[in-house]
């Protein structure tokens, strides 16, 4: 049980957070509870879950490494909320358990067939809490063999909200099923 | 939440709640999270403030000087001068 209660669905009548809330339903990352929590702060509530929907299921990277990295993120905030959805967009474009544990704690082993750029954004998720020394002018030089400046904000602009929504969670004592 | 997340319990919760609502608990919770995540992405891009203390227009190497391993903003007064 989360120390802040969620509301009830019914009792959120916003019509453009209860369609955030929905949206974020269908993709299955956030489920409705991470909604039903941040409504208690209306104001806060619908450009929190835009946000975290934008980053996650839209821009230039591929969503699959995206959903990777985010449950890369999520484990290793400790945070058993986030670390428990999964993206049906994901899992739909072909994404599986045993490939999302390969990305979480072996993606540089060469067997598991990830590519140097995925290796390269799977490193820079991996580092940046771990330690954000490692991700210096060097690691940037090597992240521009392989993206773009806008997909590396990209990229860093969702590892920082990910692991910051994830650490958010983990303090409430959330968990996906209630 | 960011030193010791463990310590941050439901004895935690009990006493924020004898100060702050559930509302301003959550509005907290995620700014937190928000800047917990920001501050250590914006720390790796090492970009620097455009403005010196004093209200200049300064360029991103001497805003590195002024602000780079010892930040002046966080000097004391007495180390700042």
């Amino acid at each position: 049980m989360s120390h802040i209660a969620p509301l009830p669905l019914d009792a959120i009548t916003d019509p453009e957070l209860r369609a955030l809330i929905a949206e974020g339903e269908a993709l299955g990352v956030p489920n409705d509870l991470f909604g039903r929590i941040v409504a208690r702060a209306p104001e806060q509530a619908v450009p929190l879950l835009r946000a975290l929907l934008m980053s996650h299921a839209q821009g230039n990277v591929d969503h699959k490494l995206k959903e990777i990295m985010r449950i890369l993120l999520a484990r290793f905030a400790g945070d058993k909320y986030f670390a428990s959805l999964r993206s049906n967009k994901a899992r739909a474009m072909g994404l599986t358990e045993t490939r999302i544990d390969d990305g979480c704690f072996a993606y540089e082993d060469n067997g598991n067939g990830f590519s140097e750029a995925e290796k390269c954004a799977l490193r820079y998720a991996d580092l940046m809490f771990l330690d954000a020394n490692q991700v210096d002018k060097a690691f940037y030089d090597e992240m521009k063999k392989h993206w773009s400046e806008a997909q590396i904000m990209e990229l860093g602009a969702f590892i920082a909200f990910h692991y910051g929504m994830a650490m958010f969670m983990r303090s409430l004592g959330a968990k996906a099923a209630l | 939440m960011s030193v010791d997340p463990d310590a941050v319990d439901a004895a935690f919760f009990d006493e924020l709640r004898k100060h702050y609502s559930d509302e301003e608990i959550v509005e907290l919770g995620a700014f937190i999270g928000f800047n917990l995540g920001y501050h250590t992405f914006f720390g790796t891009l090492k970009f620097y403030p455009l403005f010196s203390p004093d209200g200049r227009l300064v360029s991103q190497a001497e805003s590195e000087k002024l602000y780079g391993a010892a930040p002046a903003s966080l000097q004391k007064p007495e180390a700042a001068e």
